[in-house]
C-alpha cells in the first residue's frame, strides 16, 4: 500500500510554521468553510467520517462532542498535548512542523461543539513546540482567525496555551484538567464524565493533537472521502513514531491498515545491523508486546487489538535479538513507578513492588517464584486502579512474561542477565 | 400503562433484595442489609475519592470491580462482595498497603483500635510476600504543637486532606510529592493552625495521625470509656472519657448529629489536664490565719455555723459547669436555707437571659437561608465547633455572614428581604446588639428571624434556666419583688459570707479587682472547688469537690438541649458535691435525704417541666419563641 500523507503532506514546504506558507498550501481554508456550516452539521460530518480518537484509546471523535449536555454553557475544548509516553513523538512532530494545522483543528472542534474558549495543554518539556504553537496563536490572531467576531462571522473563539510541568499523569483527561485549574495533577473520579462535569466543572472536550489535525481535511474533503482512507472501522491515516533498532527511526504518516511489516521494513528499513527482529511493540510504553509472526497485522485500532496489543498513541519500539526483554520491562517499569501520582493504593504500591522485583531480577537475585509474583502483582493492580496508568504499567511485563518466560528464568538461574554479554559485544 | 416514578432503586447485594433512595452508593445500601464492605478512604461526611480502592465489588454488567463507595445504586443492580475474585482482590490490596507499612503495631498508639490492623486480620493475608527494603519516611514529624505524623504508617487515605478541605475548610494539609513518596504535609512545613486537629487523629484509618497528649498513654483495650459532655463550652459536644487507671487519657468524640456532628475542637479535646486530679485534696478550715487539714464533717459543721452567723447577708456564686442537679440543690440552698437571694453564676457584664436566646437550634443553622454570626470570630472562639457547622452549612448554600458586633446597620443592610429563615449567632457580650439586629431585621425579611445565644461555659444556660441568677427564678420566672444582688454589687452590698462552688478549672471564680479589695475583709469565704486556685489564700473554709469529668448529673448546652453528664474517673475520696450541700442545709435545720443523683434530677424534672426533655435528648422548651 502506497503513502498517502495527509497531516504531513506539505512537510517538505519550507517555513510551513508561518502563516502564510501555511495558507498558501490550503490552511485555514477548512475553517473558512466551518464558519460557513452549522455546528450540528460539522458533528455530524466528523461522525460519519469514522475519526476515531488519536490520542491513544481510540474513541470515535464525532460521538465524544455529541455526549455534551445540551444548552450548558459556557463549554471547553482542550487539546492534549501532554505527549509524554516514551516512544511517543508524533505530536511534537505536527507541533513544530506546523502548528497552524494543529489551531485550526481546535478552532474547528472548537467551533463544532459551541465553545468560545479553547485550552493547549503541552508537554512541559516541549519547548519548542510551545514556541511554535505560541507563535503560530499570536499570528492567527492578528489575522483575525482568533479573537471576537472572528472573519467577521460572528463566533468568538480563543485559545490558551498552558505548559505542563512533567507529569506524565496529565496526559489523562480528568488528571489534565484538574491540573489545568491549577491543582495537583491527579485523575479526577468517574463519572462525572468531562463531557459533563470537565473543566471548572463545565462541559468539556478533550481532543489529542492528532485528532483535531485531521479536522481541516475531512472538512474540506468530506466525510466520504476520509472514510475510504484506512479500513472500515479505522479511517484514515496515523503517524507512527518509531524508534529502537531500525535502521531509519522517525515519524511515519501511514495509511491505516498498513502492514506492519511496510512500516518497519520498508520505511524503517529493517532492523539494524542485519539482525533480526525479536519483538516489538507498538502504541507506546503501556502496550504489549508483539512478535514477528505479528507483522503482517495491520496499523489500526482493531486489528492490533485483535493481535493482543493496543495501538494507543502510536508508537512503534522495534527491539532485535539482542534485546533483554526483562531488562525492556524493567525499563517501562520504572517509568510508571516513577510516575504513578500515588492517588491510589494498587498503582502507588503495586509498580514500586514490581520495579523492585525487576531490579532483583537484573541484580541477579531473582527467586523461582518471583515471576508469578509479577503476574500476581499485575493482576492485583490491572483493573482495580484508579485511571488506566496503573493498569497500564502491568500490559507490557505481563505480556513479556507470556512471550518471553524462558528469558525470566535463565535471569534466575544464571543469576544475572544473560544478554549482558552479547550487547556488550554488540557495542563493540 | 403510565410507568411509575419512584425515587427509590431496588437492587440486590450478595442475593439479598435491599430498596434506596436514589443517589445511595452501592457501600451504603449494603449497610442496610447488614453487609459491612471494608474502606478505608471512604468517610460519611466526605465526598467519595474511591482511591484506596479497599472496598472494591462485583458489580453484574460491570467488566470491572467498582468501588463500592464511589459508585452509586442503580434499579436491577447485582452487587456481590464475597466472591472468589473480590476476595483474592481485598487480600491484594491489603498486601499492597502494608508494604511500605512498618507493622510497628505493638508500638502504636492506634493499635487495637485501626481500621488497618482490623481488615488486615479480618480480609488480608496471613503473610507479606514482599521481600524488600520497605520504603522509609520521617515518623514522628510534629504537625503542630498538638500532632504528630508518622508517613510511614500513613497509607495516603485523603481523610485528613479532606476533612481540611471539605468539613473545616482550612486547606492546611495537602498531599506532597507523588508516587510511592507521597506524603501528607502543611505548606513549607509550617505547624498547622487549626482548631479542629484532634479529629485528624480520629478519623485516620492507621496510627498516622496521632495526639501528643495520647502519645503511648494506653492501649485501648486499657481504657475506661465513660460517654459524657465536653467541659469546654457551651456547644455540648458528646465525648467519651477514655481513662485509664483512673486518669483520663483523652476525650474522643461521640457523634451527637444535632450538636456537634462528629466533631471536637482542640480547645475541648485537648482541655483535660485541666480536669486531671493531681494529688490528694483534703478539707481545710483556717484557725488563727491558716489552713489546716479536717475531716469533711468538720468542715461542714465549721462552714455551717459560719453561714448561720452570717444570716441572709450571704452570697453565692455556682460555675457555669456546675451540673443542673447541683445548680438546684445550690438554689434551694440559698432561697429555702439561707433565704438569701443574692445568687449569681456570671463573671462579668451582667447579661440578661430568656427563652429567646435559644429559639435558633445549632442544626437549624444548616437550614436558614442567611446567618448573621455578629461579633465574627468572637463567637468561634466562644464556641469553635460553630464554625464547623457554619461551614458545612455555606458549602450547602446558607449565606453566611461575618459583621463586627457595633456593625448591627450594615448586617441588616447585608441581609435579603426575601429571606425565608434568618439566624443570628452572637456571644453573651453582644447580646443587646443582637436582639438589636434581630429586631431589625424581623422588619426586613418576610421569614423567621430567631437567635441563638453562646452563653459562657459547659452549664451556663443550665444556670440561667434554674435560676442560679439574682433577679430570675427557675424557668425565667419573675421573682416579684425578691431580687437580689448581683455578683457586681457583692462588694459593698453587706455581704458577710461568700460561697464559691466551682467544678473547673477553666471557668472558675476568678477575683476582678474591686473583688480583690473586697474579699480579704470578708468573714467567711467557703471555697468548694475541684482544684486549687490564688482563692484558697483567702478562704475560711476549703472544700474539695469533684471535677466536671467526676460526676453525675446533667446539664444544658447554649441551645438548651438538657445531656447526661457521668463521671470518668472514680473520685471516691472526694465527697459528692450534691451531698455537701445537703450536709450543710441539715446542719441548718433542714431535712433533705437524697440518696443519689438520680433522686434530685427526679425531684429538679418535678420542679422544672419542660426539663423533662433530658429523656428525648431533646432541647428544653419554655414556651413557643416569639
Amino acid at each position: 500500500m502506497a503513502i498517502k500523507p495527509l497531516l504531513t503532506k506539505d512537510f517538505a514546504t519550507e517555513n510551513l510554521e508561518q502563516l502564510k506558507v501555511y495558507e498558501r498550501t490550503g490552511g485555514y481554508a477548512g475553517f473558512k468553510k466551518t464558519l460557513e456550516m452549522q455546528p450540528d452539521a460539522l458533528v455530524d460530518m466528523v461522525k460519519k467520517s469514522g475519526l476515531r480518537g488519536r490520542g491513544g484509546a481510540g474513541f470515535p471523535t464525532g460521538n465524544k462532542w455529541s455526549f455534551l449536555p445540551k444548552g450548558v454553557y459556557p463549554r471547553y475544548l482542550v487539546c492534549n498535548a501532554d505527549e509524554s509516553e516514551p516512544g511517543c513523538f508524533k505530536d511534537r512532530y505536527l507541533m513544530e512542523e506546523s502548528p497552524h494545522q494543529v489551531l485550526e483543528g481546535i478552532l474547528i472542534a472548537s467551533y463544532a461543539i459551541g465553545c468560545n474558549l479553547a485550552f493547549i495543554y503541552i508537554r512541559g518539556e516541549y519547548l519548542p513546540q510551545h514556541e511554535a504553537l505560541e507563535n503560530a496563536i499570536d499570528e492567527a490572531r492578528q489575522a483575525g482567525y482568533l479573537g471576537k467576531n472572528v472573519l467577521g462571522k460572528g463566533y468568538d473563539i480563543d485559545v490558551i496555551l498552558h505548559r505542563g510541568a512533567g507529569a506524565y499523569i496529565c496526559g489523562e483527561e480528568t488528571a489534565m484538567l484538574t491540573s489545568l485549574e491549577g491543582y495537583r495533577g491527579e485523575p479526577r473520579l468517574k463519572p462525572p464524565f468531562p463531557a459533563v462535569k470537565g473543566l471548572y466543572g463545565k462541559p468539556t472536550v478533550v481532543n489529542n493533537v492528532e485528532t483535531v489535525a485531521n479536522l481541516p481535511h475531512i472538512v474540506l474533503n468530506g466525510a466520504d472521502w476520509f472514510k475510504a482512507i484506512g479500513t472500515p472501522t479505522g479511517s484514515g491515516t496515523r503517524l507512527w513514531c518509531m524508534s529502537g533498532h531500525v535502521n531509519r527511526p522517525g515519524n511515519y504518516e501511514m495509511e491505516n491498515g498498513t502492514p506492519i511489516r511496510e512500516l518497519i521494513e520498508e520505511h524503517g528499513g529493517g532492523v539494524w545491523k542485519n539482525r533480526k527482529l525479536k519483538a516489538f511493540q507498538p502504541g507506546g510504553a503501556s502496550m504489549m508486546v508483539l512478535l514477528p509472526e505479528h507483522l503482517d497485522v495491520g496499523l489500526d485500532f482493531d486489528a492490533i487489538a485483535k493481535a493482543g496489543s493496543l495501538a494507543g498513541a502510536g508508537a512503534m519500539v522495534v527491539m532485535d535479538e539482542t534485546t533483554c526483554m526483562v531488562d525492556a520491562a524493567r525499563r517501562y517499569v520504572k517509568f510508571f513507578e516513577h510516575e504513578s501520582c500515588g492517588k491510589c493504593t494498587p498503582c502507588r504500591e503495586g509498580t514500586y513492588w514490581m520495579a523492585n522485583i525487576f531490579d532483583r531480577f537484573e541484580g541477579g537475585e531473582a527467586k523461582p517464584g518471583d515471576i508469578d509474583l509479577l503476574l500476581d502483582i499485575g493482576y492485583n493492580i490491572d483493573g482495580r486502579s484508579f485511571c488506566p496508568l496503573g493498569d497500564a504499567s502491568t500490559w507490557f511485563p505481563r505480556s513479556v512474561i507470556k512471550f518471553f518466560r524462558d528469558e525470566f528464568q535463565e535471569h534466575i538461574s544464571e543469576k544475572g542477565c544473560p544478554f549482558k554479554k552479547s550487547v556488550q559485544e554488540a557495542v563493540a | 400503562m403510565a410507568a411509575v416514578q419512584t425515587d427509590q432503586v431496588t437492587l440486590t447485594v450478595n442475593g439479598q433484595s435491599v430498596t434506596v433512595p436514589k443517589g445511595t452508593l452501592i457501600l451504603d445500601a449494603a449497610k442496610k442489609v447488614g453487609i459491612d464492605i471494608p474502606i478505608f478512604c471512604s468517610h460519611p461526611k466526605m465526598a467519595p475519592v474511591a482511591v484506596c480502592r479497599m472496598c472494591l465489588v462485583e458489580v453484574e454488567k460491570m467488566p470491572k470491580l467498582q468501588p463500592a463507595c464511589a459508585v452509586y445504586v442503580a434499579d436491577g443492580m447485582v452487587v456481590k462482595t464475597t466472591t472468589e475474585q473480590v476476595g483474592k482482590y481485598q487480600k491484594g490490596v491489603l498486601e499492597f498497603l502494608l508494604i511500605n507499612h512498618p507493622l510497628d503495631c505493638p508500638i502504636c498508639d492506634k493499635g487495637g483500635e485501626c481500621p488497618l490492623q482490623d481488615q488486615t486480620y479480618q480480609y488480608g493475608p496471613g503473610a507479606s510476600r514482599f521481600d524488600f527494603q520497605k520504603a522509609h519516611f520521617d515518623k514522628a514529624v510534629p504537625l503542630s504543637d498538638k500532632i504528630l505524623l508518622d508517613r510511614e504508617r500513613c497509607i495516603l487515605c485523603w481523610r485528613c486532606t479532606r476533612f481540611s478541605e471539605e468539613i473545616s475548610g482550612e486547606r492546611e494539609l495537602a498531599l506532597i510529592q507523588r508516587g510511592v513518596h507521597t506524603i501528607i504535609g502543611t505548606f513549607n512545613d509550617e505547624p498547622a493552625q487549626s482548631n479542629y486537629q484532634g479529629n485528624w487523629t480520629e478519623i485516620c484509618p492507621v496510627g498516622a495521625l496521632t495526639s501528643r497528649q495520647y502519645r503511648f498513654i494506653s492501649r485501648p483495650w486499657d481504657l475506661d470509656r465513660t460517654a459524657s459532655v465536653c467541659p469546654g463550652c457551651s456547644m455540648g459536644c458528646n465525648i467519651q472519657i477514655d481513662a485509664r487507671n483512673n486518669r483520663i487519657g483523652r476525650f474522643q468524640s461521640r457523634e451527637n448529629l444535632a450538636v456537634d456532628d462528629g466533631w471536637l475542637c482542640d480547645f475541648g479535646r485537648y482541655s483535660f489536664p485541666n480536669f486531671q486530679r493531681t494529688g490528694q485534696d483534703r478539707p481545710q478550715i483556717r484557725r488563727n490565719g491558716t489552713l489546716e487539714e479536717v475531716s469533711y464533717d468538720e468542715a461542714i459543721a465549721f462552714a455551717a455555723d459560719g453561714l448561720k452567723q452570717a444570716g441572709r447577708q450571704v452570697a453565692g456564686w455556682a460555675s457555669p459547669a456546675d451540673s443542673n442537679e447541683e445548680f438546684f440543690l445550690f438554689r434551694r440552698l440559698f432561697r429555702e436555707v439561707f433565704e438569701s437571694p443574692n445568687l449569681d453564676h456570671r463573671a462579668g457584664t451582667l447579661v440578661d437571659a430568656e427563652p429567646d436566646d435559644m429559639a435558633l437550634a445549632i442544626e437549624d443553622i444548616e437550614r436558614c437561608d442567611q446567618v448573621v454570626v455578629l461579633g465574627g470570630q468572637e463567637v468561634i472562639d466562644a464556641a469553635p465547633v460553630l464554625h464547623l457547622r457554619l461551614f458545612k452549612s455555606q458549602r450547602k448554600g446558607v449565606n453566611v455572614a461575618n459583621v463586627g458586633a457595633s456593625e448591627v446597620a450594615e448586617a441588616v443592610a447585608g441581609v435579603r428581604p426575601d429571606c425565608t429563615a434568618v439566624g443570628i449567632l452572637a456571644t453573651e457580650a453582644n447580646k443587646q446588639a443582637a436582639v438589636d439586629l434581630q429586631r431589625k431585621l424581623s422588619r426586613k425579611v418576610k421569614g423567621s428571624v430567631r437567635r441563638l445565644i453562646v452563653t459562657t461555659g459547659p452549664n451556663g444556660r443550665g444556670a440561667k434556666d434554674l435560676g442560679i441568677l439574682p433577679h430570675l427564678g427557675p424557668g425565667y420566672a419573675s421573682l416579684n419583688g425578691q431580687e437580689g444582688k448581683g455578683r457586681p454589687e457583692w462588694p459593698g452590698a453587706g455581704v458577710k459570707a461568700l460561697y464559691v462552688h466551682a467544678s473547673s478549672a477553666l471557668h472558675g471564680f476568678v477575683p476582678n479587682d474591686a473583688e480583690s479589695m473586697w474579699l480579704p475583709g470578708l468573714p467567711l469565704v467557703i471555697f468548694h472547688r475541684f482544684r486549687a486556685s490564688p482563692l484558697d489564700e483567702l478562704a475560711h473554709v476549703i472544700l474539695p469537690g469533684r471535677a466536671f469529668t467526676e460526676k453525675n448529673g446533667t446539664v444544658t448546652n447554649m441551645e438548651g438541649r438538657v445531656q447526661r453528664i457521668r463521671s470518668g474517673i472514680d473520685a471516691e475520696a472526694i465527697r459528692d458535691d450534691w451531698r455537701v450541700f445537703q450536709e450543710i442545709a441539715n446542719h441548718l435545720g433542714a431535712s433533705w435525704n437524697y440518696e443519689s443523683v438520680d433522686q434530685i434530677t427526679a425531684d429538679l424534672l418535678r420542679a422544672v417541666p419542660p426539663y423533662a426533655a433530658l429523656n428525648q435528648g431533646a432541647r428544653v422548651l419554655w414556651s413557643e419563641p416569639s
